[in-house]
């Protein structure tokens, strides 16, 4: 007859310790005081509202205005015609999102190469070039930098330079997803098999061939995946760029907010909602295919 | 050959969406502001050198230490409101044959994906509308998507757990309870905590743009710098952020490395 509490810890026993884990657990613990010490003891952090019937009854008002309560007419979810008119915003912000990810995706081709430890120092078979190092680095250095920065902070430093639109907003979506799928394309390519590419450069394929034939048709599958699941994110994020006037149903969101339209409010988070559930269909249908293919 | 044609007809689509999605750029309109192009070069150049006077470091260094306050203390609700929605979706402490199992894994399910669908800052703009500005409004709009991410990762990670030892607890007659406690938990442990550390980068960016509803933090400190065209400032910010998510993501890789050697 086996205890369980004796076979946890002979199975503990036999695994590795966790003591990197437990301090990092133990530390985040601390910061995690530390940080709520913070936030409540600095100045008025909202806790005593909480507790306040002012506070909730403000709330149950906003919850009712959302559903049309006290709206003037018709509200704006029961007009057809208004469904209509912010399904083009919808369709705009889905456009949008569509671009970003083929921005990021483009970009992210673009650098694999370089970005790719096996690559550079030429162990995949390719002629080690002298730049390879520094080129490595350098695109590193621009994922991190990309991917450090959220959407948001892109697009509030975009806006000073570019028409507001779907353009910034999907520049702005680009460029911090760029970091992200970059780092993820470089690291399938690091994981690949070197065999086939090897055999290639031993049979006298030219760089060009070996990158088309030897190392994109085995990495493209797993790049798709990882675009799809980032799309899923960025149709998350397009409402976010879009309070920087970068159009589309984000913009209009933060427009009836603070006009206090709430039941236009309410209209545009259905569309936003319907956009979320589509993608992550979409993107859940592509991937299986993916995997059969 | 089929994986031919599949393959071929999804290059199509994708080719498709892109070409479609490029129908959406106005193409006429002036892309750049008047004068665009020249502040883009002035914002550039700003980086040499961003602002490193000590009075401006003071204020970078508080402004982190209040992101990464809050982006803790959001995770730490994600973290809360996540493990016991994990469970309950992963649905490995229900006694085998229980009718309460289906109904409540799928409620917890579809629980935690409508959590996950509203970005943070949307779900901090309505709670701003809903009960006004303050510190907790942000964290919890902070936790909520995050507990969606991290409860349905939980409980998928304790559906993975290794059927063996599992079954070898079940035949001592072990209890849900036991079973969980003794077996699920402690096994699928590392992968909860290493996930949990990959989610906390993401944290840190999600309370950096909390400033967008007027949370102190990185985010704040940037778009006042930005207003005032001080772009030296910004690169300075920025590279605080950067160095901030840099090091969290070192920290995060050591413990998952840790955790599988």
């Amino acid at each position: 007859m086996i205890n369980p509490a004796s076979a946890l810890r002979s199975y503990r026993a036999q695994r590795r310790p966790l003591t990197f884990a437990k301090a990092s657990l133990y530390g985040f613990v601390l910061l995690a005081a530390l940080s709520w010490g913070f936030i409540l003891l600095d100045g008025d952090s909202g806790f005593v509202d909480l507790f306040a019937v002012k506070t909730w009854r403000s709330a149950g008002r906003f919850l009712a205005e959302l559903f049309g309560v006290g709206a003037p007419g018709t509200p704006a979810f029961l007009q057809p015609a208004r469904w209509l008119e912010t399904g083009q915003l919808a369709y705009r912000t889905l456009a949008m999102s569509v671009l970003a990810i083929g921005f990021a995706g483009a970009g992210a081709l673009l650098t694999m190469l370089p970005a790719a430890r096996n690559v550079s120092s030429g162990e995949l078979g390719g002629a080690p070039s002298r730049l390879g190092r520094p080129l490595y680095f350098a695109v590193r250095i621009l994922f991190t930098l990309t991917r450090a920065i959220p959407e948001l902070v892109w697009a509030m430093i975009i806006v000073f330079f570019l028409s507001p639109g779907v353009l910034l907003g999907a520049i702005a979506l680009g460029i911090h997803n760029y970091g992200i799928v970059g780092r993820l394309t470089a690291e399938v390519v690091e994981n690949l098999d070197p065999a086939p590419a090897r055999a290639l450069r031993a049979a006298g394929a030219s760089n060009t061939q070996m990158f088309l034939y030897g190392i994109l048709p085995r990495a493209l599958p797993q790049f798709t995946t990882y675009l799809l699941y980032r799309w899923e994110v960025v149709i998350r994020t397009t409402v976010v760029v879009g309070f920087v006037s970068a159009g589309g149903l984000g913009r209009e969101f933060r427009q009836r907010l603070s006009w206090f339209h709430y039941d236009e409010v309410f209209l545009l988070i259905m569309w936003y909602l319907l956009l979320v559930i589509a993608v992550d269909l979409i993107s859940a249908l592509i991937r299986r295919r993916l995997r059969y293919a | 050959m089929r994986f031919l044609q599949s393959s071929r007809l999804l290059t199509v689509l994708l080719a498709a969406a892109g070409a479609w999605s490029l129908t959406a750029i106005d193409w006429n309109g002036p892309w750049l502001h008047t004068g665009g192009a020249a502040s883009f070069l002035r914002f550039l150049l700003a980086l040499f050198p961003p602002d490193l006077s000590a009075d401006f470091l003071l204020i970078a260094l508080t402004a982190s230490g209040q992101t990464l306050a809050y982006a803790v203390a959001g995770m730490t609700v994600a973290i809360l409101i996540g493990v016991p929605l994990g469970i309950i979706a992963s649905g490995v402490a229900f006694t085998p044959g229980s009718r309460l199992r289906r109904p409540s894994v799928a409620a917890t399910r579809f629980l935690l994906g409508g959590m996950r669908a509203v970005h943070e800052l949307v779900w901090a703009v309505l709670f701003v509308a809903a009960i006004g500005l303050s510190p907790l409004a942000a964290i919890f709009a902070l936790g909520l998507p995050y507990a969606g991410i991290l409860g349905r990762i939980y409980a998928d990670l304790l559906q993975d757990v290794p059927p063996e030892p599992i079954a070898a607890l079940r035949t001592t007659g072990a209890s849900p309870l036991r079973l969980f406690s003794y077996g699920y938990w402690p096994m699928a442990l590392p992968d909860l905590i290493g996930y949990t550390f990959y989610r906390l980068e993401c944290a840190i960016r999600a309370a950096a743009i909390m400033s967008f509803v007027g949370i102190p933090g990185l985010g704040y400190q940037i778009q006042l710098s930005l207003h005032d065209l001080l772009f030296d400032q910004v690169w300075t910010l920025l590279l605080f952020l950067v160095a901030i998510i840099v090091a969290v993501d070192l920290w995060s890789s050591r413990i998952r490395r840790s955790l599988l050697s």
